[in-house]
């Protein structure tokens, strides 16, 4: 790899790499002698300069050493202290010099020297100088000299000898030195110079390196070059290199290859050219022998067709035979002439514009022409005229062919006349189809009769046309408006259909109408055509009568038209039939469907033909629509399922439809839970021409005739059950009568029970027979207008006498007038009153309220006795209901009471409720309608007699003792007085300060906690009820003269009761201060009692 | 002494059988107006024969002998007076667990002889 790639890298920078690594390595090699040299240098140095060190040293210890003796002789031969001194400091500087050379590297021999002088300076300044100063300053030059002589001067000597000794040898050591560092440089200068060769040597191997690198490739392309050159195939292998010689051999390569790649091309060109020139020579002989036939073409062109030349104008160069036969002009008549010359026929400016547009631009243009001969003669042309352009793009010349194509044309045009008219009957035939559809499926005469006139309008062309059904009298008409055919039909048609009685059809001309005539100019004449349609009776059924304006009916046509009208006769029957017959299926069906009871008609297989919309109600089956048949699995399943007893059903069914069930036979079932029903089924076989067809099955809805009969049984049980009771007794007692000895009075204890329990058994017939009578509807009601109220109270006035209840009464509505059966509603009031009394055994209250409630008036009775349970409110109306607990049953009674009362008051448009708490007592009501609107009587108005309508003056009684109050009412009534009763001056009271009365009767002795006297003073001390006056009657003598004052008349019982009536007369006179007295007579209030 | 028990809802119907047997040597007549009076009598005291009512408020004479225990009416005949005399009613009565039964209206002198032939019986157990 890495041999690889330096082999590609490009030739500049490999030889680049190799001279920078061979500089860079002369520089190292050069720096590296440079440092040795230098650091040999330094060390040489170095050891020279403490060789002249110690030399120098040793020299200036020779001087010192001299100047110390110098100085110490001087001192002894001057004795000069100075010198002494000096010689001291020489000695110090030796002893300096000394430390400076003891401080320095020194050999042995050296410091042995050293040690020596040290020691010696140390003798010579510690001993021998001292002695030698003491022997100066003694002067003993004796001792001076025998001290010097001691060896001093010896040592010195030595020294000083040694000295010398030494500097010679270490300038010995110098020059040395010098020597060495001589033959070294010579040494390097040597070295040098080798590397430098060594270097120069490396150079020229590479060069030369380089050079065979270069040449050798370019050696050999020049070779191939000249190979190239000479033609031959250029064969040299592939240079595996990527660098500028590998590049360049192969751009030398690619360029050698496409040299001779052009060079085979050139050859292939060659050879084609000259298959080339020979194809030339063959298409031109070809086209030589193409001219022949061409001339041979143009000369039967010639024969057969017209042929013209044309210049760009458009004049006639050259034209042919054919061309003067064709257009009728001689030769010589077209040549020099445009094409103008020819008449054009059909040819607009617009068109001819058109094709020369064409033609100039170089299209060619071909098209059929029709042209008029010289003679005028029409002649059809298939023309093609051929522009010739030049160089430039230039017409110069038109040729113009054409054919003669008359004949041809002719043929073409008969045979679209022919296509036309085949076109024409077709749609004709259509719509004689369509006509036959319509007829065969029309069911509706109205349609049919708008798809007739419509089809004879568009087969015909009339402009108007009538069509009318005269059974019917339907009348369609097209063109004209209706009304025009009404008033026709209404006046002249008489005339037209008697004419038609002998004429099945004609045709009357007549001028047009204003409107036929429309904008035509001349007069114009209108044809009507009229046709009729006959039965078989000869009856006309139908007429048509249609209108042409301006142009009449040929025979074809009448006779199609009357065929027409013969198939529309037999249509018309046809849907006459149909009418009938649907009418009488329609009417069946309605019948069947009005039935009540369900039928069914299944058929032998057990499918279902026929049933009615009775019977999809009871079974809730709604799959069935006229006319479908439904297979047996289809409805029987669910008709099973339906009925509480599936099982039998089904089975009746099996066996209703079986082939040897000949008789009708019936069964009975229910349906459904809520509401059940009851249904009584039969089914009868049908029988068509002897053969059994189907079963026919009828069911009938019977759940109102079996409830009936389940209450009928249920009366029976409990009539029965009612009247065994009382019987027992009746019967019980007699026997124990007629056996038994007892005392008379058990006797005639027994005899009243009898009575008694006779009693209630006739009741109990009466009140039953009553019932039955009402809800028969036998009972007759004897309707008549009273006032309520005083029924009311007439009834309440029967229970009071000798009764053991309090009744109280109050008054309320202020319209009490209605229409009712006087009797019964006594009885109604009887039965309530009856039952409050029983059913509330306390002695306790009875009230009794009237009031109006929009149209209304409600009476009510309200007892304060044993209530009843809440359930059992609601079948309280019910026959034999009666509440069910031991007290009410103590108290006895026929159970049908308010069955009675709820039958009368409903039969007299009224209604009647229960309102009970238990323990609380009950609270009965009824309502009945009232006569006139309310406002007749209004309360807080004072009473006005006014002119023209008279109103009854209203008087109170208060009185406890019932039958003369009746009496005294009854009284007042007869003489048209309204009573209101009361027994309680509290009440009385209050009803004074409600209702405005011209008089209140008062009695005296009343009750225990207030009696006439309170009232009266009440009545006296309230401003609303001061004025009313006050007449008193009363067993007591008149005693209490003070209370006289406020009294009208005292009237001691028994008085008369008219005399009552003259004072409550006189006191309305006086009120009203006419003087006349305005009561009408007894008969004529007849509503009055 | 025998202890026999009136039950009937109508006033006058309970005297007049009370009035019948009232003869009866050795007899003690009870009453009651109810079903419901019945039972609490009967549940105190054991009686030799029930004269039962059919229809009844609250407890009908059948509700009543559903009511009794086997024992008791195994113990004590019950002879039922009903005005229901329709066919189904008297095998209802003897079904619930009356022996004796007498349609309203009934003779005074016949009921007699049979409470005597069933207080007869009686005696003899």
């Amino acid at each position: 790899m890495i041999r690889r790639s330096i082999s590609n890298m490009s030739i500049k920078k490999k030889y680049f790499h190799i001279i920078a690594s061979l500089i860079t390595v002369v520089l190292l090699t050069g720096i590296g002698l440079f440092i040795y040299i230098h650091a040999e240098q330094t060390r040489m140095n170095h050891n020279q300069e403490v060789l002249q060190n110690k030399a120098d040293t040793i020299n200036e210890m020779a001087v010192t050493l001299n100047d110390v003796f110098f100085r110490v002789r001087g001192y002894s031969l001057l004795k000069n202290s100075n010198e002494l001194k000096q010689a001291y400091e020489s000695l110090d500087k030796l002893r300096d010099v000394l430390e400076n050379y003891s401080a320095l590297k020194l050999s042995p021999e050296e410091a042995s020297f050293k040690e020596h002088l040290s020691t010696f300076v140390d003798q010579y300044q510690n001993v021998t100088l001292p002695k030698a100063i003491g022997f100066v300053e003694q002067d003993d030059y004796t001792s001076l000299r025998a001290l010097a002589a001691e060896g001093n001067t010896q040592a010195v000597n030595e020294f000083l000898a040694y000295t010398k000794q030494y500097n010679m040898r270490s300038d010995k050591l110098l020059s040395d030195m010098v020597d060495l560092s001589l033959k070294r440089a010579n040494e390097f200068t040597l070295l040098a110079f080798g590397l430098c060769t060594l270097l120069l040597l490396l150079f020229t191997l590479m060069i030369w390196r380089i050079l065979k690198i270069l040449i050798d490739p370019i050696v050999r392309l020049e070779g191939a070059t000249n190979s190239l050159a000479a033609g031959e195939a250029v064969m040299i292998g592939k240079l595996h290199k990527q660098d500028e010689i590998g590049r360049l051999y192969e751009a030398f390569l690619n360029m050698a290859h496409s040299i001779q790649d052009k060079e085979e091309e050139l050859m292939m060109q060659n050879e084609e050219l000259l298959a080339q020139q020979d194809e030339l020579q063959d298409q031109q002989f070809r086209l030589e022998r193409s001219l022949g036939e061409i001339e041979s073409m143009m000369k039967a062109l010639d024969q057969s067709s017209a042929v013209a030349i044309l210049s760009p104008k458009g004049v006639f160069t050259y034209a042919n035979a054919n061309m003067s036969e064709y257009t009728g002009y001689k030769n010589h008549e077209l040549i020099g002439f445009t094409f103008r010359l020819l008449d054009l026929k059909n040819m607009e400016a617009a068109r001819m514009q058109q094709i020369v547009g064409k033609l100039s631009t170089g299209g060619v243009w071909s098209d059929e022409v029709q042209l008029g001969m010289k003679n005028g003669a029409p002649v059809w042309l298939h023309m093609t005229i051929m522009p010739y352009l030049n160089d430039e793009g230039q017409v110069y010349q038109y040729i113009l062919i054409a054919n003669n194509i008359t004949s041809m044309k002719n043929v073409q045009q008969k045979l679209a006349e022919t296509l036309q008219k085949t076109e024409q009957t077709k749609i004709m035939l259509e719509r004689s189809n369509q006509l036959n559809h319509d007829i065969t499926y029309t069911l509706d005469k109205q349609e049919f009769a708008e798809k007739f006139i419509e089809f004879m309008n568009r087969q015909y062309a009339f402009d108007s046309s009538v069509f009318f059904l005269v059974k019917d009298q339907i009348t369609v008409v097209r063109g004209v408006p209706q009304e025009n055919v009404d008033r026709y039909l209404g006046s002249e048609g008489g005339d037209m259909l008697y004419r038609m009685q002998t004429e099945k059809s004609y045709i009357t001309r007549r001028p047009a109408t204003i409107r036929e005539q429309g904008i035509a100019p001349e007069p114009v004449l209108s044809y009507d055509f009229y046709s009729t349609v006959v039965n078989a009776e000869n009856e006309v059924i139908a007429v048509f009568c249609g209108t042409r304006i301006g142009y009449s009916f040929n025979d074809e046509e009448v006779n199609e038209i009357q065929g027409m009208m013969n198939r529309v006769g037999l249509a018309i029957e046809r849907l006459f039939m149909y009418e009938e017959i649907e009418h009488g299926r329609r009417l069946n069906r309605d019948i069947v469907n009005n039935v009540n009871e369900g039928i069914q008609f299944v058929q032998m297989d057990g499918g279902m033909l026929q049933m009615n919309q009775a019977l999809a109600q009871l079974f809730d089956y709604h799959e069935w629509s006229e006319g479908d048949l439904i297979p047996l699995e289809g409805w029987s399943g669910h008709f099973t399922r339906m009925a509480n007893e599936s099982e039998e059903l089904g089975q009746f069914y099996q066996k209703a439809m079986s082939e040897h069930f000949i008789d009708s036979s019936s069964m009975k079932y229910s349906i459904g839970k809520d509401p059940l029903k009851h249904v009584d089924m039969y089914a009868i076989p049908v029988f068509r021409r002897e053969t059994r067809f189907g079963t026919l099955f009828v069911h009938r809805d019977i759940t109102r005739e079996y409830e009936l009969d389940l209450m009928k049984s249920e009366l029976v049980s409990t009539v029965s059950h009612e009247l065994r009771t009382p019987l027992s007794s009746v019967l019980g007692f007699t026997e124990l009568l007629l056996s038994k000895t007892m005392k008379p009075e058990k006797q005639l204890k027994y005899l009243e029970t009898i009575h008694r329990e006779a009693q209630r058994l006739t009741d109990l017939i009466n009140d039953f027979l009553d019932l039955q009578r009402m809800e028969s509807g036998t009972q007759q009601y004897c309707q008549q207008p009273l006032n309520l109220s005083e029924l009311v109270m007439g009834v309440i006035d029967q229970y009071k006498v000798g009764g053991t209840h309090n009744f109280l009464f109050e008054d309320e509505a202020s319209n009490a007038e209605v229409e009712v059966d006087r009797d019964k509603i006594v009885q109604v009031m009887t039965n309530l009153l009856s039952n409050a009394i029983k059913f509330s055994p306390g002695a306790s209250e009875i009230k009794v309220s009237l009031h109006n409630e929009a149209e209304r008036i409600i009476v009510q009775i309200q007892d304060h006795g044993l209530g009843i349970p809440k359930n059992q409110i609601g079948q309280l109306f019910q026959k034999f209901r009666r509440v069910d607990n031991s007290a009410s049953k103590r108290i006895g009674g026929t159970g049908l009471g308010l069955a009675i009362c709820k039958e009368i008051i409903e039969k007299q448009k009224g209604s009647i409720g229960i309102e009970s708490e238990e323990g609380e007592g009950s609270t009965v009501w009824f309502s009945l309608p009232v006569l006139h609107s309310p406002g007749s009587r209004h309360e807080d108005e004072p009473m006005k007699p006014s002119p023209g309508k008279y109103q009854k003056p209203n008087v109170m009684i208060v009185e406890d003792d019932y039958s003369l109050s009746l009496l005294l009412s009854e009284e007042l009534k007869g003489k048209g007085f309204r009573v209101t009763h009361h027994y309680h001056p509290q009440q009385a009271f209050e009803q004074a300060l409600k209702t405005p009365f011209v008089a209140i009767v008062v009695d005296l002795m009343l009750g225990e906690e207030l009696d006439g006297w309170d009232l009266i003073r009440m009545l006296k001390n309230d401003e609303r009820t001061e004025h009313v006056p006050i007449v008193i009657s009363s067993a007591l003598d008149k005693t209490d003269k003070n209370m006289m004052d406020n009294v009208e008349k005292y009237l001691t019982k028994p008085y008369p009761p008219n005399e009552l009536t003259g004072t409550l007369q006189e006191i309305v006179n006086i009120r009203q201060g006419t003087g006349e007295v305005l009561f009408p007579d007894s008969g004529h209030t007849g509503e009055q009692e | 002494m025998q202890k026999v028990l009136i039950v009937d809802d109508e006033d006058v119907l309970r005297m007049l059988i009370e009035d019948t047997l009232e003869d009866l040597e050795e007899v003690e007549l009870h009453t009651a107006e109810n079903g419901r009076e019945a039972m609490t009598k009967l549940s105190m005291n054991a009686f030799d024969l029930v004269i039962l009512d059919y229809m009844m408020p609250e407890l009908t004479g059948i509700e009543v002998l559903g009511l009794l225990s086997e024992e008791v009416k195994a113990a004590t005949p019950i002879l039922m007076l009903t005005a229901k005399a329709q066919e189904g009613d008297r095998s209802r009565a003897r079904d619930a667990g009356a022996r004796y039964f007498m349609p309203k209206p009934f003779s005074p002198m016949e009921l007699l002889q049979i409470v005597e032939g069933i207080l007869g019986d009686q005696k003899k157990h």
